[in-house]
Order: structure tokens, then sequence, then C-alpha cells
């Protein structure tokens, strides 16, 4: 066991460390210049550039740069990100949370929604409630998500005022409210983008819960419960479900890094300032530190979200279940 | 009478008996102004604020000696109004201008604000190790003195006649009994920078970066406290949010609509526009050199024949009332008509694709075989056009212009970069043409960066390394003449020299449109600065929202 | 997969009208030039007949440089469809291969494709292009071909692989082995057939992931490059009217939505129809 969980480990760094000087070397390719534009585009002169490009280190050699940037980070320094004048760490302390909230939230919601859909289109397989759902299941994950985040920031949002447009909080007085109405507004202005993300998580869900929900339900021990006479919804909840969450689980697993690789467009039309926003803006600024610490943190939470979903799967379904995706 | 009118009515003899001096008058103060922003600051440290967002923010908080006045001049001293200096006087020679600082002027931490904290701006200013953007602008500035206390010399190497808005229209001083203490190559990140303490009407209160900033009034502001409470400026990265934003009233202001906007604003009800100047044109920029060696010109672009051939197959008013419907108009030249030195009597290439056709011929580009595009010797005419994903209006401008070029035989690829990987192959020449776009200043000085012929000091941004000897000359001549009237005729022979010569086609200038919240009064809309005046806007109180009864405002 | 499991695919009703969809859309990309009423890049009128709503002329109404809506989502289809197959094809290629070096090596090369895999997944895929883009700056429809298919093959490689390990212990591969075949002939005799239908499921989900990916890079304007139409860019300039002109929304949304929809339909029967087979041997 002991000796698994080391090669597991070994596995795990050597995986980052492919990582890490990938992405590195890759950088070196992209055209462009950490300093060669402000936040909205306006241009820097060239000498003045020049001179921000020393203070840096950015004019040393690509080698020593990156033999410096580890070895800072072996020191557990992630750097300076230049387009936000600020540490890395910080940029990540701020960016993070966020993610985790909106992303955690909308897996919660999506799930829940999800194998809730999926139970009750196997309930009533084969008839209306099934198709109707299985439409709108189809249809949640194949209208582009951002599209349905453009349609609630325009429809929902501004022209008919139901809920917050953008940002993390309103506009006011804030030091007035008690702390729960802070937290309730702050959850209000969650309640559309963790909506629009859940929806096409639910949808994914949905359609795999029913999937693996019917393949259970042709087992010879579902028969058998339904002979004793069980209710139908006694015979999903008990004996088919347990049987049947393992691929979503699965699917879970593969969803939980997006916890911190976040929803690069609803983030962006939404105003919520996460990981995918700061990861698409640092890309677009090429601020390599900030690139190399955030993709760094989504290896080694993959990574992490690997073992858990095998333990997980280990834990749930002793007996084999079924491949696929 | 109704009750509001009756309570207007008491606001009013109130008013009368306090002796209402405006912005005094602490019963029409108060309510936060929301600002959609489209990028966040990118530093609240003055020298190295380069955008626009950080601009705003920071000249909000930290006064300058004096401002420039609402004509915009840029010569000599005309039309300033002083900020933290109340006058300023001249040595005869014009090398020596003394600053008398406000007594009153206050840093928001309460201490006065003295002559060395003008003395140590400058420092910071020209010090390499900060890497302040606009250094440049201290070029002809030897040092300051400082007689006493209140009291700024400024000497001068040199006469020039917009040294004294360069200096006080950059120059922000800083507050060195916090900052002098801190190595100037830790400035930049100093937790003293980034919650700053400035002498002007706003003071900071925090930043959530990415998310917003807000500031709240000065009430001990020298000049009287700013009617407003507080300002907030609320960021959002895309463009449909921004907007978004403010016409579903969460924000009061929006620096300026885009065309599609306009069509939702009878919807919202409750925003109207602001018209200002605007200081932006637009062009398609033509690569003279070669885009490999920039020793050989362009094998098509280095003739000025064609490029003024293909001007004239632009049909430059269509492009403008496509994508900005009414909101633009055709760009002149290589300024905007909102600068001093604008002149729209000069005689501009104009659209006629039959002669832009005949001329084409006549340069031995012929329709070839396919009977669509034009070739010389079996060589195409075709070159691809470089376009900033980031800019939605270059794109679309790109597209008209791709469309009519090929009405013309000329075959255009377009090629879009992230704006980052744009700057990179404008910077190093690597295009055929492109679509840029410029800001510029109240000074006509940028013109002989952007356009004058690349060498040492000047043509820094030239990227289409376009030279020509009649500009050049003209633009210098301008530079150092004094008279306004003089400046401007050197600056026409420069203009038309440069839009004979094509170095780009001149397409667009927007008007600039500001979107705001019908409860609040604007005052003008400067167009280098449209926060200039934000200290004197208010809010109707009698439409305040919730979100303007906020708390006195903390210390 | 067998030609029965073939048969009991087109049995299916939806799988039926699934492939009639993708059918209709790949005919119409096919024949986009003799159905288009216009020249999908040709602006008659950029000022007069811009964002026209749909009419007799225009069935479609529009754009916002006057050019025809429905003669561009017939070229769309065209660039989308293309590129989606295009990244379809290179995203089998190389989640097959990749798989069956995890599944067959096992060992390092398992540990680090795996490892890959993983790792890749975590970051959003929109991310990835973004990134690629910005470093190589082209965007020829064959760039994005490689782009997109290039960052798509992680589905495919991680069934593959788990569909390979569990064949390799089956009764027929242990006998081939016995009877001295070679590791490649195994693979290519009997296991690549074993993974085809699996493969083929993958590969429509791949397709369904592709074609909203494109819109998505389009939307933040680094798409197909202009004047080329792919529904991804029909939509972008519908965004920017979103309140205003719903026929530059709706109609790329129904392409974009009902392809992906009918490969997703498509990959869900063909997976019911290999669950059946195999519970039927």
């Amino acid at each position: 066991m002991t000796r698994l969980v080391i090669h597991r480990l070994l596995q795990a760094a050597a995986v980052i460390a492919v990582v890490a000087t990938s992405v590195f070397v890759l950088l070196q390719f992209a055209p462009g210049d950490p300093f060669a534009t402000s936040l909205d585009g306006t241009d820097v002169p060239p000498g003045v550039r020049a001179e921000w490009r020393a203070r840096y280190g950015f004019d040393l050699p690509p080698a020593e740069r990156f033999t410096r940037w580890a070895g800072a980070l072996a020191h557990g320094q992630l750097g300076y990100a230049a387009s936000q004048h600020r540490a890395v760490a910080e940029v990540l302390a701020d960016a993070v949370p966020r993610t985790l909230l909106l992303v955690g939230v909308a897996l919660a919601l999506g799930f829940a929604a999800g194998v809730f859909v999926g139970l009750l289109q196997a309930r009533h397989h084969g008839r209306w409630p099934d198709r109707l759902l299985g439409a709108m299941t189809l249809g949640g994950v194949a209208v582009p998500e951002f599209l349905l985040g453009l349609l609630a920031m325009t429809w929902l949002g501004a022209r008919w005022r139901l809920f917050p447009v953008a940002g993390l909080a309103s506009e006011g007085d804030a030091a007035a409210w008690s702390a729960w109405e802070r937290l309730l507004d702050h959850a209000w202005h969650l309640a559309l983008p963790a909506t629009v993300l859940a929806v096409s998580v639910a949808a994914r869900v949905a359609r795999h819960q029913r999937a693996a929900l019917l393949g259970v339900l042709q087992e010879d021990y579902i028969r058998t419960a339904r002979a004793k006479g069980l209710g139908e919804w006694a015979v999903l909840w008990r004996h088919a479900l347990p049987n049947a969450i393992g691929p979503v689980l699965a699917l879970l697993g593969l969803a939980l890094p997006s916890l911190v690789g976040g929803a690069v467009l609803i983030e962006k039309i939404f105003g919520w300032p996460g990981m995918g926003l700061t990861l698409f803006d640092a890309l677009l600024a090429r601020d390599y530190p900030l690139i190399l610490a955030a993709t760094l943190l989504a290896t080694i939470l993959a990574v992490l979200a690997r073992a858990l979903t095998d333990v997980v799967a280990e834990f749930v379904a002793p007996r084999r279940t079924q491949g696929g995706a | 009478m109704n009750p509001a009118h009756s309570r207007r009515l008491i606001l009013a003899l109130l008013c009368l008996a306090a002796a209402c001096r405006g912005r005094d008058a602490a019963g029409a103060a108060g309510g936060t102004l929301i600002v959609s922003a489209g990028a966040d600051a990118e530093t609240l440290f003055p020298p190295l604020a380069v955008g626009n967002q950080g601009r705003a923010v920071t000249e909000l908080i930290y006064d300058k000696l004096a401002d420039i006045g609402p004509a915009l001049n840029t010569i000599g001293d005309v039309g300033f109004v002083p900020r933290l200096a109340q006058r300023w006087e001249w040595s005869a020679d014009s090398l020596v201008v003394t600053f008398h600082l406000d007594p009153r002027a206050r840093w928001h931490d309460g201490r006065s604000v003295t002559a060395h904290d003008v003395q140590y701006a400058f420092a910071v200013w020209t010090d390499s190790a900060v890497g302040a953007a606009q250094r440049a602008a201290f070029a002809t500035v030897d040092s300051i003195a400082t007689p006493d206390s209140l009291t700024a010399r400024v000497h001068f190497h040199v006469r020039t006649p917009e040294q004294f808005y360069a200096f006080v229209y950059t120059l922000i001083p800083l507050p060195s009994h916090r900052l002098a203490a801190i190595a100037d190559t830790a400035l930049h990140d100093a937790p003293e920078i980034r919650a700053p303490v400035g002498s002007g009407p706003f003071r900071f209160v925090s930043w959530t970066p990415r998310a917003r900033i807000e500031l709240a009034a000065n009430e001990q502001y020298y000049r009287g406290r700013p009617k407003l409470a507080g300002v907030v400026f609320a960021v959002a990265a895309q463009g449909a949010t921004v907007a978004a934003r403010l016409l579903s009233g969460e924000a009061d202001f929006l620096e300026q609509l885009a065309p599609p906007d306009f069509a939702q604003l009878p919807a919202s009800g409750s925003v109207r526009t602001a018209a200002y100047g605007g200081f932006d044109y637009g062009f398609m920029q033509f690569n003279t050199r070669d885009a490999r060696n920039a020793t050989r010109p362009h094998a098509l672009f280095g003739n000025a024949a064609l490029r003024r051939a293909l001007t004239m197959g632009i049909d430059r008013a269509t492009i403008v009332r496509s994508v900005f419907d009414s909101l633009a108009r055709p760009a002149i030249g290589p300024f905007s008509r909102t600068q001093w030195t604008a002149d729209t009597t000069l005689t501009g290439i104009p659209f006629d694709a039959a002669r832009a056709a005949q001329l084409l011929d006549s340069l031995g580009w012929r329709v070839g075989t396919d009977g669509v595009y034009r070739e010389r010797q079996g060589r195409p005419l075709a070159f691809s056009l470089l376009v900033p994903a980031s800019s939605r209006t270059r794109q679309a401008s790109a597209v008209l212009l791709q469309a009519q070029f090929k009405n013309i035989g000329v075959k255009v690829t377009l090629e879009q970069a992230d704006f980052n990987a744009f700057l990179d192959k404008a910077h190093h020449g690597a295009f055929d043409a492109l679509m840029g776009g410029l800001r510029t200043t109240p000074s006509p000085r940028g013109v002989r960066d952007v356009w004058g012929t690349p060498t040492t000091g000047r043509g820094a941004q030239n990227w289409g390394r376009w030279s020509n000897a009649t500009f050049d000359a003209h633009v210098d001549s301008a530079l150092a003449a004094t008279g306004t009237t003089a400046v401007r005729a050197q600056f026409r022979v420069a203009y038309q020299a440069a839009i004979d010569d094509a170095p780009a086609i001149w397409l667009y200038e927007p008007r600039m449109f500001a979107g705001v919240h019908r409860r609040v009064n604007v005052g003008t809309l400067r167009p280098d600065a449209w926060w200039a005046s934000l200290a004197d806007w208010s809010i109707n109180p009698d439409e305040f929202l919730p979100r303007d009864r906020r708390a006195a405002a903390k210390p | 997969m067998n030609a029965r499991t073939w048969l009991r695919l087109f049995a299916d009703r939806s799988a039926r009208a699934a492939s009639a969809v993708l059918a209709l859309v790949a005919f119409a990309a096919l024949a986009a030039p003799w159905l288009s009423p216009f020249d999908p890049t040709l602006q008659p009128d950029p000022v007069l007949l811009r964002l026209l709503a749909p009419s007799w002329t225009h069935p479609l109404g529009t754009d916002p440089y006057s050019r025809d809506v429905l003669s561009r989502l017939l070229h769309g289809a065209r660039i989308s469809l293309g590129v989606a197959a295009g990244a379809m094809l290179l995203a089998a290629t190389i989640g097959t291969t990749l798989g069956a070096i995890a599944a067959v090596f096992g060992g390092w090369a398992d540990a680090v494709i795996s490892g890959l895999v993983d790792v890749l997944i975590a970051v959003p895929r929109l991310l990835i292009v973004v990134a690629l883009v910005a470093t190589f700056g082209t965007l020829s429809p064959v760039w994005l071909v490689v782009l997109l298919g290039g960052s798509g093959w992680l589905t495919t490689a991680r069934i593959v692989r788990a569909e390979l390990r569990d064949t390799l212990q089956r009764e027929y591969v242990l006998a081939a082995r016995a009877l001295g075949a070679t590791t490649w002939r195994i693979i290519w005799q009997h296991l690549l057939p074993a993974v085809a239908p699996q493969v083929a499921v993958a590969a429509a989900l791949a397709l369904a992931a592709v074609i909203p990916l494109e819109a998505a890079l389009s939307f933040v304007g680094l798409g197909v490059q202009p004047p080329l139409a792919s529904w991804g860019n029909i939509l972008l300039d519908g965004t920017d009217y979103l309140t205003s002109a719903w026929w530059l929304v709706v109609f790329p949304v129904a392409a974009i939505a009902g392809t992906v929809g009918a490969a997703l339909v498509l990959a869900d029967r063909l997976r019911a129809a290999i669950a059946n087979e195999e519970q039927s041997t």
C-alpha cells in the first residue's frame, strides 16, 4: 500500500514537472511581451518597456529564467505578476476562492438536479416526461454555455432587472449591513452565473444518470425487488441508484479540477474575476509567472482529484463498474 | 403643489439662507456615482499608470499643480487653471517657472502639501529605476528648487512652446513624507502605493483588483468638498456586460457607448447620453518597408502612387456609417478634430473607384485571368491586413475594407491576432498593413512619434516606418513655433503632406457619447479626461437610490 | 464491431433521425455553393441593407455587413462541420494511439500519458486553445483542425486505454498471444476492432464538443478569420445585437445545437447498441 502511494506520488511529481517545463517552453514561442500594454490596451513606449523587462528579469536567457523560477518555487515563492503589479500568490489568493465558490455551487446544484432529472426520466422511461426532459438536457449540452450566459445577463439582468448583471456584491452602504445581509447579497450575485453553469452540468449529469439507471434496471435483482411489490420510486432510490451512481461520480471526478480551472467565459460575462478569467487575462498579457503558477495549481488539483476519484470508486462500487465516459 | 416641489422650494430657500456656495452646500451633497469600467487600473502609482483607467482613478486621488483649461490649449500657460499651485510666475527668459502652492492644500492624512513633495515627485518620475512611462515629458526640465516649503521653482534647459503644459500635465506631486523612505525600485508595489494617500477631491477607500475601486469624497478638500459622497469603479471584462451594467441601472456612468448599445437605450429608460469630443482616430496603416527586411522598401506599399490609388478606392463614408452609424466622422489625416491644431479644410483623397481602377491599370496592375483580382508580371496585388482581436470596431472596418478592396481587384487577407501578438508584430514591422487606432493627447506633439521618420527621439511608434521629409520638417517647425497661428500654419502643411503621401487610409474619428444615469448631473466632459470635473458632478437628492444612502464617510 | 451492431443502431428511430440531421447538415455543407441564394461575402449595401429582418429576399435576414445570413449559414456549415470533422478524426487518431500505447505498454508510458490526460482535462480547453493560438498566431481552418483536434483526444485516450486493458485480459487475446502472435499483430487484428465502437462513441462526443468550442473561440475574437463564414462567427456578429437582431442568434444557434444534439444522440444510441450486443454475446 505504502509503495503504491509513493509510486503514485512520484508519478504525480513527474507529471507536474513535465507540465511546468512544457508550459514554460511553449510560452517562449509566444509572440508578445508582458509589458507591451496596460490592462485597457494603452501602448507602453518601447524605452520604458525595456526598463520594465529588465527589472523583472525578462531580459535574461530563457534557461536562466526557468532555473530562477524553479528555484524560487522550491522556496515557496510563486513570483511576481507584472500585469497586475502584485505577487502571484496574492492574485491566486483572490481568484481561487471565487472560483471555488462559483464552480462549487454550480457543481453541487448541477449534480443534484442532474441526478434528480435522471431519476425522473428513468421512472417515466419512454413516456412524455422522459422525452421532454431528454430534449431539454440535450439542449442544455448542445447550446453553447457562453450564449446561455449572455442571454441570461442581457435579459434576466439588464432588461428585466430580476438579477444583478455582474459583480461580486451590490454597491451601497455595505458597512451598515449585517453579515447575514452581506452573505445574502453575495449569494444574489452568484445566482445567475452559478445557475447558468449548473444548467450545463445538470444536463450532462442527467444524461449519464438516465443511461446508467436504465442499464441497471435490466438487472435481475431489480426484477426481484419489483416482484416483491416495492414501489417504483423505492426500487429506483434504494436499489437502482446506488448501483448506477458510479459513472456519475466518475463524471464528478472529471469535473472537480474545474474548481480551480474555472469557467472562463461565464466568469468574463458575469464580471466574476475567478481563476478562469485570471488565467485568460494572464495568457493575453503574457504574464508568464502567473500562467505557470495557475497551471501548476490546476495540475496539482487534477492529480489529487484523480486519486480521490479512484478511492471513491473503490468505496462506492466494490463490484466492477461499467466503463465509459 | 405636490410634496416633491415643496421640498425643493424649501431646499432652495435654505440654500439662499445659507448663502449657498455651490459645493459647500451640505444639503445638496451626497450619493455614490458608480462608473461601469471595461478594465481595471493596472496600478494606482501615477508614474506607472499608463492606461486610461489608471489615469482616471489616480487623477481623482491626486491633484496636479495646475490643470489644462477647457480649451485644451497647450502653448504657454494660456487657460491653465490653478490646482495645488495657487499661482505661478515666469522668469524674464522663460527658463524658470515659480509655483506658489496653495497653503490650504493637504494630503488625505492631514499633512500640508509642500514644495518638497513636488521636488520628490520629479525625482521619482525621472528615476529610470521607477520606469515612468511619460518620462519624456520632462526632457526639458533641468531641476526643481524649493526656496521655501510653499514655493517650487522649476528650471528648464530650453524654452519650448509646450514646456509648461508638458510639465504640469504630466507631473503629479507625491506625498514625500510617506514615500521617501521607500527605495524607488520598491515603490511600484509598496503598500503605501496600493492604498494611496493623495491630495485630490476623492480619497482612496478600497481596491478589489479586477472587481472594484472605491473612492470617497475628501471632506477636507482645499477647494471645497465634492458634491458626491463617493465614486466606485465597477470593473467587468466583457463589453456587453459593461454596457448592461449601465442599462440595468446598476451603474451610473459609462465613458463611451458602443453603436449597438444605442438600440437598447429606449428600453432601459434610466439612461441618457452626454456627448463630448474624442481624441481617437482609426486608420489602415501601410507598412512602407519590407516586412522581413527593413532596409528594403515594401514590394507594394513602398510606392506612394499605389498607396494613393488604394486610398481612392475606399469609400470611407460608407465604412463609417456602417460601423458607427452617426457616431463617428471620417478621419481627415493624422490628427483628431478635437486637437486645437486640427484643420478641417485640408484636401483629402476623394473616393472614386473608377479613377482608382484607372490608376491601378496605369501602374501596371491589371485584372488577371480570374476576372477579379489584379496582377502585374504574374505577381498578384494582394496583402495581409493585421487586425487586433480585442477591437470589434477595427474588425468590422477590416471586413468592410476587404470587400471594398475586392471591388477594385485587390486581394486582402485578414490576419487576426490577440492584442499582445498584434503589438509584437507591429513593433517589429512584421506586417503588410494593419488596422490602427490612436488616442491622441491635447498636444499635437505625439504625431512626431507616430508618423515622423524613425530616428533617435522620433518615430518610436511609427510602425509603418513611413518617411516624408516635408512632413518631418514642418512638424519640427510647428513644434518650435510659439504663436498659435504659426503653429497651425506649419501643421497644416505637414498634415497635408501626410494626406497626399498616404502612409495610411484615414478611416474614422468616433464621437464620444457617455451613458449617464438620468439622476446624475455631469458637468462638461473634457475630451482628454472625462473625469476632470467629477468633483462638480451631483446626484439629485430626490432621486437617491438605496445605494446612495451610505454612512458618513469613514476616516 | 460487426454488421449486427450497425443494423441494431439503424433499427433505432432516434439514431435514424440523428443520422438524418447530420446527413442534412453535411449535404448543406457540400451543396452550399448551389443552395446559397447569394455569395456569402457579398456586401450589397452595408449601410442601408444591414441587419434586415428575415424576408423573402433574405429568408434568414442580413448581418451587420448586409451579407445574407442564409448563405453564410450554408457556407458556415462547410467550415464549422469541416473543422469539426477534421478535428474529430485527428482527435480519434491521437487518442486511440496514445490510449493503446498506455494500455499495451503500461508502466511509465501509462503513467505519463494518463497523468497528461488528467492534467489537460483540468485546464479549461478554451484556455489551452487560446494559449496555442497566442503562441502560433495563425487561424487558418487547417490550423484550427490541428488545434481543436490536438486538444480533443483526451476522452478518447481514456476510453481506449480502459477498454484495451480489459480486452487484453480476454481469452482470445491470451490465446492469440499463446500462439505466438506479436504484440502489434494482436493490437491490429484483435484489439482495435474490439475498441472501434467505443472509439466511434468518443468520436461522436468529440464532434459534439468541437462545434461549441469553435463558437467560443470566435466569441473571444480568435476563431475562423473573416470573411469566411462559420457558425461561430455568425453568432459572434449576433452577440452584439442580442436584443435587436434575433435572427443573428437564433439561426446559428439552431444549427450548432441541432448538429451537436444529433451527434450526442448518435453517440448515445451507439453506446446502447454496443451494450446490447455485449449482453447478447
